[in-house]
């Protein structure tokens, strides 16, 4: 109560919210962060003056200063220092800062960190996590734990994927671990990685290699990276999440995805690294969108690889039988990992307990039920789609029918149902698509650690998208 | 004699169709290229000023490639189509005008011969063929061939063997030449210039002057002495920039933005789109983007300035050139996968292509300089 108002509030940058020990050092950070010119990198005095000298010397006009806080963007407002601050912003500031002291509660943080995060992408984060020690410290534990153990349960999960494809019977036990693992995880770190992962599966299956890659690095980068995503995936895509939920597998995998990618993305033949995601936007500053796919890959290369534009090369190469083996080919490229991940990620949407031995199921029974679910899928998925759909790659994955019968095969069926219903409600038809795929992955997956040479073998020639 | 042999026309047929109009298919008027293709426009060429007629090729996700004639008074004719067994990535014209060559999904460039209306297959990859260029040079003349396989492959059109393969470091996205410069837009937002003189061969690799991925790339020639000086590269993050090879003064380069979005001063998200493509106006020497957010724009790179945004279409527009003599700016609207699957709806996205008559408004800004 009494000690509120211990000391002086430290000096604050307006723009980013960042507190420094010196004022001197305010103006020095304002200077690189706020008012440098993005096109000839001087260094002007205030945000005003920054808007001047790009209308008057490069002709263009400036609407936001760089760097800033949604709403603290204004460049008519003239700030140096700690002058020139809005009155209420002031208070608001120290109102702020003096709940923070008093509780360490995230809330006074999390507004903070929140609102950053999302805006402006990448150089706001390096900034702001660091520069804040006080109250980013705090914070950066906790979003770190998260991402740690992600990390870790990954390389389980991998590790104990080709195991449960091998004895079915090992399965059931396998399972119980992995869920475990995903439940913390689902949460915090899950559903970040899951919404995007979910826009790469859509595109094609061999962009589902390299997103692997890019949530491996994500989790590196602890609780800063992780903002950019979910603002991203928000965005997109709400129920993406929930259908993402099997794509969250491949991290796991990720060092076993990355060598898969370049064989497996079915149609990426081409496609070899990971494609990682773009950081979302910091140019000029301000709050800005990039419409374009998450997968750092060209439109051409993600549209390429849509069963649509791989039918006729796969009709003119091979005969409908071929077909349906070499969509399987495709599928299996997504990863080994993968199939495990994915299973958890359902499961822990739905939240059924069930569906940890039906994941686990699922894998064992992918090698097994595979020609089965196969030979189902390709006539019949077909049929579902509609005209879209008509490729065969995906075809086969989107038929519910198809896993369904695999499961049943297998006995958990009410697993299986699950899997397959979430993706359908919420995607809608193209998004079922995608969910049909990973299912169908999975099978390949299981097999392809060990079948994964032979898998390639006939996949080369009809995979390649083209 | 036709320059068009056989039949096998297209466009007679209703197959396809009356273009549906819808209400910002056409904002700028221009005129529109009857029986447009049935899916996205990949690439447009018109022919080059050898021919006394004016033709034009287009490319489509629809595996194939169609060549109408183009008259006077703006209306096309469908002349004649082949046809890929995946998508269409781009086309190029001969030198003399006689043949067309192609690039597809289906890992193979094809020559079409437009003068007995066959076509047949003069190079191959391991991946798609992203770019094909014609060269023609002095002493010799081939085809260029860009993949995403990761290699650049030279080919005379008579072997099926390339005379020359380049490895790189990675996938092709974009390409352009013209004589004695090739330069190719690589992922990984790498830059290989060649200089094609005696043979193909690396001059420079650069570091790419924009933080996103290349998607497209265009040269340009010197104003005074009218040889290749530098190109123009466009990335997905909405932004141009233009470079020499061998710059005078280091403030020669420069990137500018464009198709973004307008944002109120205070607050709200700006979309930031992909420069789809970039075309030089032969006689003026100023350049057309065009763009995710279905706008095309004129700039004067010398004077730095805009010359002229085109309203917005309803769809992407997805490449663009101009004619030989610069009176006519050629483009498509098509989608462009740039919202991925979610953005597709293949009912409501009929391809477009237009022309305008663009001499006037590609002259060069007269404000100073």
């Amino acid at each position: 109560m009494g000690r509120k108002k211990k000391k002086q509030m430290k000096p604050w940058c307006w723009y980013c919210n960042r507190e420094f020990d010196d004022e001197k050092i305010l103006i020095q950070h304002q200077k690189a962060k706020h008012f440098k010119c993005h096109i000839c990198y001087k260094k002007l005095y205030t945000g005003p003056g920054l808007a001047i000298h790009c209308m008057q010397v490069h002709k263009e006009k400036i609407d936001k200063v760089p760097n800033s806080l949604p709403g603290r963007c204004n460049t008519e407002i003239e700030i140096y220092g700690m002058e020139g601050i809005p009155e209420e912003d002031v208070k608001a500031h120290e109102k702020n800062k003096s709940k923070k002291a008093a509780d360490i509660a995230n809330e006074g943080d999390s507004d903070d960190n929140s609102n950053p995060p999302p805006s402006a992408a990448a150089p706001m984060m390096n900034g702001m996590p660091g520069a804040t020690a006080q109250p980013g410290m705090p914070f950066a534990p906790p979003g770190m734990r998260p991402m740690v153990p992600g990390g870790p349960m990954m390389g389980p999960m991998g590790a104990g994927v080709p195991n449960p494809m091998m004895p079915q019977g090992g399965m059931g036990t396998v399972p119980g671990p992995m869920m475990g693992g995903m439940g913390p995880m689902g949460p915090m770190g899950m559903a970040g990685n899951m919404g995007p992962v979910n826009q790469q599966m859509r595109p094609g299956m061999g962009n589902m290699g390299p997103m692997n890659p890019m949530n491996m690095s994500r989790p590196q980068g602890p609780g800063a990276s992780r903002p950019l995503f979910p603002a991203a995936a928000q965005s997109s895509t709400a129920t993406s999440t929930a259908a993402g939920g099997g794509r969250p597998t491949f991290p796991a995998a990720a060092s076993v995805v990355s060598s898969n990618s370049g064989a497996g993305g079915g149609g990426s033949a081409t496609i070899t690294g990971a494609p990682t995601i773009k950081k979302p936007e910091s140019t000029s500053g301000l709050t800005s969108k990039l419409v374009h796919p998450d997968e750092d890959i060209s439109l051409e290369e993600l549209r390429a690889n849509l069963p649509k534009y791989q039918r006729n090369l796969m009709e003119s190469m091979i005969a409908s039988s071929g077909m349906v083996n070499t969509s399987m080919a495709q599928g299996p490229p997504m990863q080994a990992g993968g199939p495990p991940m994915q299973a958890g990620g359902p499961h822990m949407q739905s939240g059924g307990p069930p569906m940890q031995t039906g994941g686990p199921m699922n894998m064992g029974g992918m090698g097994m039920n595979m020609n089965m679910g196969m030979g189902m899928g390709g006539p019949g998925p077909n049929m579902m789609p509609g005209g879209m759909m008509g490729g065969p790659p995906r075809p086969g994955m989107m038929p519910g029918g198809p896993m369904m019968g695999n499961n049943m095969m297998r006995g958990p069926p009410g697993n299986m149902g699950g899997m397959g219903m979430p993706g359908h409600g919420p995607r809608g038809p193209p998004m079922g698509g995608g969910m049909g795929m990973g299912m169908g992955m999975r099978p390949m997956n299981g097999m392809p650690f060990q079948g994964n040479m032979n898998m390639r073998g006939p996949g080369p020639g009809p995979r390649p998208f083209n | 004699m036709s320059l068009f042999g056989g039949g096998n026309t297209f466009g007679q047929s209703s197959v396809f169709g009356a273009s549906t109009t819808t209400t910002n298919s056409n904002p700028m008027k221009d005129f529109e290229v009857s029986s447009p293709p049935d899916d996205s426009v990949s690439c447009l060429k018109f022919s080059p000023g050898t021919l006394p007629s004016t033709f034009l090729v287009a490319g489509s996700w629809d595996n194939n490639v169609r060549c109408w004639e183009v008259q006077q008074n703006g209306q096309t004719i469908p002349k004649a189509q082949q046809t890929h067994t995946g998508p269409v990535l781009d086309v190029d014209w001969s030198d003399d005008g006689t043949k067309v060559f192609t690039a597809s999904c289906d890992k193979t460039a094809k020559m079409w011969d437009l003068n007995s209306n066959q076509a047949m297959q003069v190079a191959q990859h391991d991946a798609p063929v992203k770019t094909v260029h014609w060269i023609k040079a002095p002493s010799y003349s081939c085809i260029m061939t860009g993949s995403w396989d990761k290699t650049l492959k030279f080919w005379d059109t008579r072997s099926s063997t390339p005379i020359l393969s380049i490895q790189l470091p990675e996938r092709v996205y974009c390409a352009d030449v013209k004589y004695p410069m090739a330069v190719v837009g690589i992922a990984g937002r790498a830059l290989i210039i060649y200089q094609l003189d005696v043979q193909p061969q690396e001059f420079k690799r650069m570091e790419s002057p924009l933080k996103y991925q290349h998607r497209c790339v265009n040269i340009f020639n010197d104003k005074k002495t009218n040889v290749p000086t530098g190109f123009a590269l466009g990335s997905i993050e909405g932004r141009v920039a233009i470079q020499y090879v061998n710059p005078t003064n280091p403030k020669d380069n420069f990137t500018f933005k464009c198709h973004r979005s307008n944002v109120a001063p205070n607050g709200g998200v700006q979309d930031i789109y992909a420069v789809n493509d970039i075309s030089f106006h032969p006689v003026h020497g100023t350049l057309a983007t065009v763009g995710s957010d279905g706008r095309f724009s004129f700039w004067d790179k010398d004077a730095r300035t805009k010359l002229k945004t085109s309203e917005q279409f309803d769809l992407p527009i997805t490449t663009c050139c101009f004619n030989a003599q610069g009176n006519i700016f050629g483009y498509a609207s098509s989608y462009d996968w740039s919202k991925g699957h979610e953005g597709y709806e293949p009912q409501k996205m009929k391809p477009h292509i237009f022309m305008r008559s663009c001499f006037d408004e590609l002259k060069p800004s007269t404000k100073r300089n």
